[in-house]
C-alpha cells in the first residue's frame, strides 16, 4: 500500500500535468525557438535576436502596450469606485431588494465579450440612429482618438458586476461581531465601509487589481470587433499586433517573438503581484507573532 | 444615550423623526443610484431584442430603443435559420460541443488533480501547486499564438480537438478544486474507505466524486460559461466555416458589414438574432444558476 500511495497522487495528476505541459509549456518554447528565426514559407534561417530588436524598435508595439497598461489603470480605477463602491451600498442597511439588483449588475458575465462588442458597436454607430443623437447632434465614437473610451465603456459594463460579485461574498464573509464592535465605537455606516469592511476585503482588492491589469494587457475581442466597424491601426493593442503579423502579413517568426514578450511582460506582472502580496502576509504574520 | 439625558421627550421625538427622515433620503438616493445603474445594464440587451425585431431600413431610420411599425421578427429569425442552408445551427451546435467536451474534461482532470495535492502527502505537491497559482494568472489569449503554430506543425489545425484539448489544463480549476476539497473532504471518511479495503481509485470515483458534487457543479458551469463565451482562440485556430463557434461567426459576419461581399445579405438582421439566440438561453438559467457560479469566482478571496 505504501507503494501504491507514493505513485497514486501522479496517476491523479497526470491527465492535468500532460496537458499542461503540452499547452502552457511546450508552445511557449515552441514560440521561443521559432523566434529565433526567419520564416520565408518553408525554409528557415537562423537570425538570432534579429526578432527581438525589431521588436525593440517596433514603435507600434510599445505605443499599444502603452495603450492597453493605460486601459488597465483606468479599468482599475472604475473596478474600484463602481464595483466596490455599488458591493458596500449592497451590504449597507440602505437599500432593499439587495438580490435582485445582484443579480442585474452579474448579469453581463452571460454574455460572450464578442456579443457585448458588437451591441455596444451597433449602439455607438451614428449610421443606427444611436442613443448619442439624443442629445441633439451626434457624438461619434468610433473615432480612433475616442474609440478606447468606447472599449472602456464595454469592459465597464462586462466587469463591474463580476468583481462586484466578488467583494460582496467576501463582504458577507466578515465576521457580523467586528460591526457590532464599532457601533459601540461610535462608528457610522460610512466609517464601518471605510476603516473596517474595505480593510478587511484588502487581498480581495489586490487580487482583482491584478487581474484586471493582467487581462487588460491581453485586449484583443473588443477592438478586433470593433475594427470591423471602423478602422484601428493594426497594432492598436499588443495581442492584435500579434494576430495581424502572424494572420495578415504572415510574419510568424515575428509573432512568434511579440508573443514571447508579451507573455514575458505579463508573467512579470503576475511575479510582481505575487512578491507584493506575499511580502505583507509575512509581515502581518511577523507583527502576530509579537 | 446620555445626549438626551437633559432633553425633554418631545425634543427625542423630533431628533429620532429627523434621523429617519434622513434615512429615508440616503435610501432614495442610492436605491436611485441602483436603478440607474441597473437601466445601464439593460440597454444593451434591451437594444438587441428590438433590434430583432427591425428590418435594416427601421433599424437605421427609427429610434433604436422603439418598436418600428412593421414587425420583422419572423422573418429575421428564418432569415438566420436559413442563410447559408442554416450554418448558424451548425456554429450553435459547434459551442455546445466546445464547451461541453472541455467543461467535462476540465471538471474531472481538475477533480481528481486537486484531491491529489490536497489529499495525498508528497513532496512535489507544494511545487506544483506553486506553478499552477502562478499559471493561474497567465491569461490564455497570451498562449493562443504559440499554440496556433504548434498545432500547425503537426497539422492538427480546423479539428474539433484542436479546439478542445488546448483547454483541458485548467489551472483555475486545479486551484479552485485543491481548495473545495481541502475544505469539503473530510480525510476520515478517506480512511474509513481504505481500512475497508477499498482501492484508490475506487475511493475516488464511490465517494469524494459523490461528496464534492456541489463544487463539480460549480467549477463546470464556469468552465463552461467560459468556453462558451471563448473567443481568441476558435478565431486563431479555425479556418473552416464549418467548425466556428458561435462567437467567430458572428464577429465573421460583423466583418461582412464592411466589405463587399456582404451586400443584399441581411447581416444586421443575422448579426441580432444570432446574438440573441447564443445568449439568451445563459440569461434565462442565470437565476438559478447564479449561485454556483458566485460561490466559485469568489472563492480565491473569501479563503
Amino acid at each position: 500500500m505504501g507503494r501504491t500511495n507514493k505513485r497514486m497522487p501522479y496517476i491523479f495528476l497526470a491527465p492535468f500535468l500532460i496537458f499542461f505541459l503540452m499547452f502552457f509549456i511546450a508552445p511557449f518554447l515552441y514560440a521561443l525557438f521559432l523566434s529565433f528565426f526567419r520564416s520565408m514559407g518553408a525554409h528557415r534561417t537562423f537570425v538570432g535576436l534579429q526578432n527581438y530588436l525589431m521588436v525593440f524598435k517596433d514603435a507600434g508595439f510599445w505605443s499599444g502596450l502603452f495603450r492597453v497598461f493605460c486601459f488597465g489603470i483606468i479599468q482599475v480605477v472604475i473596478m474600484l469606485i463602481l464595483a466596490l463602491g455599488i458591493s458596500l451600498i449592497l451590504d449597507s442597511s440602505f437599500v432593499k431588494g439587495k438580490s435582485v439588483f445582484r443579480l442585474i449588475y452579474f448579469l453581463p458575465y452571460a454574455v460572450p465579450g464578442v456579443i457585448a462588442a458588437i451591441m455596444w458597436g451597433f449602439l455607438y454607430a451614428p449610421s443606427l440612429d444611436p442613443l448619442l443623437t439624443v442629445a441633439g447632434h451626434t457624438l461619434n465614437i468610433l473615432t480612433f482618438s475616442r474609440i478606447l473610451y468606447g472599449i472602456i465603456n464595454i469592459a465597464t459594463w462586462e466587469w463591474t458586476g463580476y468583481n462586484m460579485t466578488i467583494y460582496y461574498a467576501n463582504l458577507t464573509s466578515i465576521p457580523i461581531e467586528l460591526y457590532d464592535a464599532a457601533k459601540i465605537d461610535g462608528c457610522n455606516e460610512l466609517q464601518t465601509a471605510i476603516y473596517i469592511k474595505v480593510p478587511m476585503i484588502r487581498t480581495t482588492i489586490i487580487f482583482t487589481t491584478v487581474l484586471t491589469i493582467i487581462f487588460s494587457l491581453q485586449l484583443f475581442n473588443e477592438p478586433l470587433v470593433l475594427n470591423s466597424l471602423m478602422t484601428l491601426s493594426y497594432s492598436y493593442t499588443p495581442n492584435m499586433e500579434i494576430f495581424n503579423m502572424a494572420f495578415s502579413f504572415g510574419n510568424l517568426s515575428y509573432a512568434a517573438a511579440l508573443s514571447v514578450i508579451l507573455t514575458i511582460v505579463t508573467f512579470a506582472a503576475c511575479m510582481l503581484f505575487m512578491f507584493v502580496t506575499s511580502d505583507k502576509r509575512e509581515n502581518s504574520k511577523r507583527s502576530e507573532a509579537k | 444615550v446620555s445626549r438626551f439625558n437633559s432633553t425633554t421627550k418631545f425634543q427625542r421625538q423630533k431628533h429620532l423623526e429627523v434621523i429617519k427622515i434622513k434615512k429615508n433620503v440616503i435610501t432614495s438616493l442610492w436605491m436611485l443610484l441602483l436603478i440607474l445603474i441597473a437601466i445601464y445594464v439593460f440597454i444593451p440587451l434591451y437594444w438587441l431584442v428590438i433590434a430583432t425585431t427591425k428590418n435594416t431600413n427601421d433599424l437605421i431610420n427609427t429610434n433604436p430603443l422603439l418598436l418600428s411599425s412593421h414587425m420583422n421578427l419572423i422573418s429575421n429569425f428564418t432569415a438566420l435559420f436559413t442563410y447559408q442552408h442554416g450554418v448558424f445551427w451548425r456554429w450553435f451546435a459547434n459551442s455546445f460541443i466546445y464547451a461541453s467536451v472541455t467543461a467535462v474534461l476540465v471538471t474531472l482532470f481538475s477533480a481528481m488533480g486537486g484531491y491529489a495535492l490536497c489529499k495525498y502527502n508528497f513532496g512535489m505537491s507544494k511545487y506544483i501547486l506553486a506553478i499552477t497559482v502562478g499559471a493561474m494568472m497567465i491569461p490564455q489569449a497570451a498562449m493562443c499564438l504559440p499554440i496556433f503554430m504548434m498545432e500547425k506543425s503537426i497539422g492538427a489545425l480546423n479539428t474539433y480537438f484542436s479546439v478542445i484539448l488546448p483547454q483541458i489544463a485548467s489551472p483555475f480549476g486545479i486551484f479552485f478544486m485543491n481548495i473545495y476539497i481541502k475544505d469539503a473532504m473530510p480525510s476520515e471518511i478517506l480512511d474509513a474507505g481504505r481500512v475497508d479495503g477499498a482501492g484508490e481509485l475506487k475511493i475516488f470515483f464511490r465517494i469524494v466524486l459523490s461528496i464534492i458534487k456541489p463544487g463539480i457543479v460549480t467549477l463546470f458551469l464556469i468552465v463552461f460559461i467560459g468556453s462558451w463565451n471563448n473567443f481568441f482562440l476558435p478565431l486563431v485556430l479555425l479556418s473552416k466555416t464549418t467548425l466556428y463557434p458561435v462567437t467567430v461567426g458572428l464577429e465573421i459576419w460583423v466583418l461582412n458589414i464592411m466589405s463587399p461581399s456582404g451586400t443584399g445579405v441581411p447581416l444586421y438582421a443575422l448579426i441580432t438574432c444570432g446574438s440573441l439566440v447564443c445568449v439568451l438561453p445563459m440569461l434565462i438559467l442565470f437565476p438559478i444558476l447564479r449561485k454556483y457560479i458566485t460561490a466559485g469566482i469568489s472563492f480565491g478571496g473569501v479563503k
